[in-house]
């Protein structure tokens, strides 16, 4: 128990620290950002005060009092009101946000899982098989997948699979057709236009687990408690599995986690190449038209997001090692 | 012992033939080399052998061949070994699992890790029934708490996590699991190597109570001559892979015929005898004692040594060390409780005791590594709490350190002169050639010559009593005035102990320096120390000098570490 | 002999060169590493001879637009009537560059941060650590996204800058643990004791034993810096007038190459990001082996 609050207080300190960072990273910057922004603002309409200070609270303003813009920084996303985007006048930041949020959450979150599942089991399997064709192929496989870039075989897929064999769709999170709804075909759609992202993000983040769990599972079967069970006629799926993968799959966690960020990253040149409206589509957008103020709301929810689930993933690791319950 | 081991006993077949066997490591680019070369023996039901070599001798590699837990690069390339006739060396993996309940097991040297660290023991014991399938499922409860209470202990550890139990613990875990399996044979390697000195001879004692009760055969592998004469009936001794002695254990005892026996056994000696033989070293009676007491005080040959004599003394006066507690919640950890003694100079004390007594943290107090919590701890005049960077420099200058393990005290990337000319350069005023002629000095001083070659050489090229050899010498490139040994010789084979405690013995006499000698070794103690504390959970529970000490030994504490230290004379008394 | 400063270099120097040999020697006997210095020459050598190997220069256009392969131009030509062959053979230059000296910057950092971090201990050591991991938990993709983006078409050297930023913190945490262990060793204890400073220990003492440790991060820093090169010129966020691999892919999709089919034009550079940074990886199997000895290639069972 001790151990979960500790990771929770962990977890606030580190928010903090994200969300300060967010406020320092556009006032570190050359030039005004603020004023970039408010005079693109500017062309589509006069610019209130409220939304000017809205703006100068969240990137900075030349010369005014940093404590100030601070606290009003912190409100802002206490409140998660940051004001209006730009490049989609005049929607409010934070509703495009939480629009594209969910997209991305559930695409991400069921692949990285899958991704891991998968990866860990045929790590697994290739450490148990060390030395034949099992261990070869998958390793040599991971390696290669594992330094593909993920744009790339997004590009691939989406050449192969939707323009040459119109097999699946090219764009977008659903058919402009299909009315957003709680029924089966609506959700098959969802699923028919999520596959190619999904295998783009599978394929390219699947070597990474097969490498590490093979690598710490390598480690655990050298250690002696996998000896001693040998030694006792326990049989080899139980000595693979609730031995040596078992405490090998720890230090894999850990890696889960620290991975995370990467796969997020990645799945952002995903979502560019697909126009999935995710998260990732809309930074592309933000980025590409200097959109900066929803260009900062989403790097903090991206970063949140990936905070939050690597606090999940702790727990999960308290759970499964006794070690952190003392 | 109920078993009859009268030999020429053919009708009973035995349990265990060894012919001809040959063990290699082989890797990919490098010649195979052979750790078991030609061994041959056979084991009767019921026997309880020991297997002892020192290490690189070949004994490990033997018992996991014979257990067919040998993995590459360990590679069998000749030889039969024959359980109940037939050579295991022909199972199929299944056969051979289906053969680990009722036929061979084994008990890991390092027991501590042996067990899974995310399975409670119970799991452990459920796991071993459910894969051999002998007991049946409603009494895998009653069975695992059975086996528990042989080994003694509490049938609550079996809700526990192995990071929960300590050493000594674990290490009867793994025997019961080994016993759960209800072998014919078991083997033990060097099971009690990794525990505590009084730890080491409870678990021996168990060992020997289970081996009578049971009625297993057992082999017992051991680096140490002693434990394994005291607890077995018949010895193999192994030297370079070769089994140079088989006999039984008294006889090896009182008529040892292979020179290498003779040796090992040169070596031990009860430490409360009156007068004692170690190679190497003069008796040991009072009136050496005395003698070395006058030495100290009259003036010695110093030819040798560039400075003075060592003049300071260290001062230690009810100094206490606590420590912050380990996991929030618990009480603070008391590691020296109110200590205080002088070692004078040109003295040399004992600090006595188990890992845990506090005698590793007293060394630290009085290197300077750690400040007392409450007390003082003096050099000369100088307070150790209170020095600056600068005057910690002087302290090193004057007060030394010799570390347990040689392996680890030396840097494997440099080499032995590197090694040396640091504190050379860093504490005296030779420079260039001066400086290495200093070093190639220092290292005839320590017995490592032609200086030049050793020189050249790193860690890896020397064996471990070079290596030591090495890292007195640089203790002594500083012409320090004292030194403090943390275990110098514990980690050496036996044979190579007495060169390394002669020569910091000659150290002493040669060039005045005190020592502090810490550990939880009676018979070196007794070897080169003049005066003896006896250390119990932070505490001084006993001090005077060495012989005294021993010999009538006050404190139960020094009475039951005496009792623990393996004696094969102990063995015929016993017998 | 005189003085003994010049053999006692000499010696170190041995001993540095040895250690270097060990290395390659490590690396060298591990196959799947053999297969990745092999093919990371290859890359290299492209891009040092790039002007002598390719057909024509990197930016000179003029030809058929959006052509397919043929004999004048194997891989075809780009929607600006560029060759294609010619822009992969250049683009070696900056994928290779970008990738050593991003890699080498950030692993200097992580040393340098690494080891006084894992040697030193008290409340400092507990805000780097703190520090350290926010690096690593915050998704280092995005925030060069968001950096560049305010940087805007800052050029290669922007570019390294901005993986350096996110790329150093893994180094830092292996090389800290790592030191860790060493200084509680006893030989540095005893170079302690010997008198040497804190500097000494950590460079000649605790540094000479992580060399391993180095390389690795090394190459594991490289193939990421490679990878986030690629990936932040394909969103055009580089200078797109350059010409190396991502700036190609950049303007592949934004010339709708895969509308017209071309798709050698997408298959050629992405292919080449992924065989450079999987021989930097397949280099690191190697490394793996001697910093572990239990990776070490052969049967484990």
């Amino acid at each position: 128990m001790t151990y979960a609050l500790r990771k929770l207080g962990m977890l606030l300190l580190t928010l903090w620290a994200a969300v300060t960072l967010n406020f320092f990273l556009p006032r570190l910057m050359p030039g005004s950002p603020a004023d970039a922004a408010i005079a693109k603002l500017s062309q589509n309409g006069p610019v209130s005060a409220a939304t000017r200070a809205a703006i100068e609270a969240q990137l900075g303003v030349p010369g005014g009092n940093l404590l100030e813009q601070y606290v009003h920084y912190l409100q802002q996303v206490v409140t998660l009101d940051f004001g209006v985007s730009f490049t989609f006048y005049p929607e409010k930041v934070s509703d495009l946000v939480l629009t594209a949020l969910p997209y991305t959450v559930v695409l991400v979150g069921i692949v990285t899982v899958l991704a891991f599942v998968i990866g860990t089991l045929i790590g697994v399997l290739a450490a148990w098989k060390r030395g034949t064709w099992m261990d070869t192929l998958p390793t040599l496989g991971g390696s290669f997948l594992s330094a593909f870039p993920y744009f790339w075989i997004a590009l691939l897929l989406l050449f192969f699979a939707g323009y040459v064999g119109h097999l699946f769709p090219t764009s977008g999170a659903s058919s402009p057709t299909a009315v957003p709804e709680f029924s089966l075909s609506f959700i098959g759609d969802l699923i028919y236009h999520a596959a190619l992202p999904a295998l783009t993000i599978l394929i390219t983040s699947l070597g990474g687990w097969i490498l590490g769990m093979r690598n710490a599972m390598i480690n655990t079967l050298g250690d002696d408690y996998v000896t001693f069970a040998e030694a006792n006629g326990l049989r080899g799926r139980t000595v693979a599995l609730k031995y040596a993968a078992r405490n090998a799959i720890l230090p894999n966690l850990t890696g889960f986690g620290l991975a995370l960020g990467g796969v997020v990253g990645g799945s952002i040149l995903v979502e560019q190449v697909y126009g999935y409206p995710g998260i990732g589509y809309l930074l592309y957008n933000a980025v590409v038209n200097q959109d900066y103020p929803l260009m900062q709301a989403l790097f903090l929810m991206i970063t949140v997001s990936v905070l939050i689930a690597n606090f999940l993933v702790d727990i999960l690791y308290g759970v499964l090692d006794p070690r952190t319950r003392r | 012992m109920t078993t009859n081991t009268t030999p020429g006993q053919v009708d009973e077949q035995p349990i265990l033939r060894v012919e001809n066997l040959t063990v290699e490591y082989r890797s990919e680019g490098f010649e195979p080399v052979a750790a078991v070369k030609n061994v041959s023996f056979t084991l009767r039901r019921g026997e309880f052998i020991g297997l002892v070599g020192e290490s690189g001798s070949g004994k490990s590699t033997l018992g996991f061949a014979l257990t067919r837990l040998a993995k590459p690069p360990a590679t069998i390339v000749d030889g039969k070994i024959l359980f109940h006739g037939s050579d295991i060396r022909t199972l199929d993996a299944e056969e051979l699992r289906k053969q680990r309940r009722g036929g061979f097991a084994m008990v890991l040297q390092s027991g501590m890790n042996a067990l899974n660290p995310v399975r409670t023991i119970r799991k452990h014991f459920h796991d071993i029934f459910r894969a051999h399938g002998h007991v049946e499922p409603g009494s895998f409860n009653a069975r695992a708490s059975e086996l528990v209470r042989k080994v003694e202990l509490p049938e609550t550890v079996l809700d526990r996590f192995p990071g929960e139990l300590s050493g000594g613990m674990r290490q009867r875990v793994s025997i019961a699991l080994a016993l759960s399996l209800e072998p014919e044979l078991l083997v033990f390697d060097e099971p009690t190597t990794a525990l505590d000195v009084l730890v080491q001879h409870a678990v021996m004692d168990t060992i020997r109570q289970l081996q009578a009760s049971e009625g297993f055969t057992a082999i017992l592998i051991s680096h140490d001559l002693g434990i394994v004469l005291e607890s077995t009936e018949r010895v193999l001794v192994m030297h370079d892979g070769v089994v140079v002695e088989d006999g039984p254990s008294h006889q090896i005892l009182d008529d040892p015929q292979a020179e290498y026996t003779r040796m090992l056994l040169s070596h031990y000696a009860d430490p409360r005898a009156e007068e004692i033989h170690i190679p190497g070293f003069s008796t040991r009676g009072r009136s050496a004692d005395a003698a070395r007491a006058e030495r100290a005080t009259t003036s010695p040959r110093s030819d040798a040594r560039a400075a003075r004599r060592a003049d300071a003394s260290i001062v230690v006066e009810g100094a206490s060390k606590v420590y912050a507690p380990p996991r929030r919640g618990e009480k603070p950890v008391v590691a020296v409780d109110n200590v205080s003694f002088t070692l004078a100079p040109g003295e040399s004390l004992a600090l006595v005791g188990q890992s845990g007594s506090g005698k590793s943290t007293i060394a630290r107090l009085v290197t300077g590594a750690e400040k007392p919590s409450s007390g003082l701890v003096r050099f000369g005049d100088s307070n150790l709490a209170s020095l600056r960077r600068r005057e910690l420099r002087d302290l090193r200058k004057n007060v030394q350190m010799v570390f347990q393990d040689p392996y680890a005290a030396l840097n494997p990337l440099h080499t032995v002169e590197y090694t040396l000319m640091r504190p050379i350069l860093n504490f005296t005023e030779r420079r260039g050639e001066a400086a290495r002629e200093r070093m190639l000095e220092l290292l005839e001083t320590v017995g490592l010559t032609p200086a030049e070659t050793f020189a050249a050489k790193l860690p890896h090229q020397l064996s471990g009593g070079q290596r030591q050899r090495v890292v007195i010498a640089r203790a002594l490139a500083s012409d320090p005035q004292v030194l403090v040994a943390d275990e110098p010789v514990s980690m050496l084979d036996v044979s190579l102990r007495a060169g390394v405690l002669g020569l910091l013995e000659d150290l002493r006499e040669q060039w005045g320096v005190s020592m502090l000698y810490i550990t939880h070794d009676l018979l070196s103690a007794r070897l080169v120390t003049d005066r003896m504390m006896v250390l119990n959970a932070g505490r001084v529970v006993e001090s005077g000098p060495t012989a005294d000490v021993l010999r009538n030994p006050s404190d139960e504490y020094t009475i039951r570490l005496l009792d623990a230290v393996p004696n094969p004379a102990r063995a015929r008394e016993g017998r | 002999m005189t003085s003994t400063t010049t053999p006692v270099r000499a010696r170190a120097l041995r001993g540095a060169l040895r250690t270097v040999g060990r290395i390659a020697s490590t690396i060298w006997s591990n196959p799947r590493a053999r297969i990745g210095v092999v093919l990371l020459a290859i890359f290299i050598l492209a891009a040092t001879f790039a002007p002598w190997l390719a057909p024509y220069g990197a930016s000179q256009d003029g030809f058929e637009r959006s052509a397919g392969g043929s004999a004048a131009h194997w891989l075809g030509t780009t929607a600006a009537g560029e060759d294609v062959l010619s822009q992969i053979i250049w683009g070696a230059r900056v994928s290779v560059f970008v990738g050593f000296a991003a890699g080498a910057i950030a692993t200097v950092i992580a040393v340098l941060i690494g080891l006084s971090w894992g040697y030193s201990r008290g409340f400092g050591g507990e805000v780097v650590g703190f520090i350290v991991n926010l690096f690593l938990v915050i998704p280092g993709l995005p925030l060069m996204i968001v950096i560049a983006s305010y940087l805007q078409n800052g050029g290669i050297a922007m570019i390294i800058a901005v993986i350096v930023v996110t790329g150093w913190a893994w180094g830092a945490r292996v090389l800290r643990s790592q030191t860790q262990t060493l200084r509680s060793r006893d030989f540095v204890t005893a170079a302690r004791f010997a008198g040497d400073s804190s500097f000494r220990i950590i460079f000649r003492e605790i540094l000479p034993n992580m060399t391993s440790l180095i390389t690795g991060a090394f190459f594991g820093a490289a193939t990421a810096a490679i990878l986030a090169e690629a990936g932040l010129e394909f969103l055009g966020l580089g200078d797109p007038t350059t010409v190396s691999w991502g700036t190609m892919l950049f303007w592949a999709q934004n010339s709708n190459a895969l509308l017209t089919g071309q798709w050698l034009l997408l298959f050629a550079p992405g292919l080449c990001i992924a065989l450079l940074a999987t021989s930097l990886t397949l280099i690191n199997f190697g490394v793996d082996g001697i910093s572990n000895p239990r990776l070490r290639e052969g049967k484990g069972r």
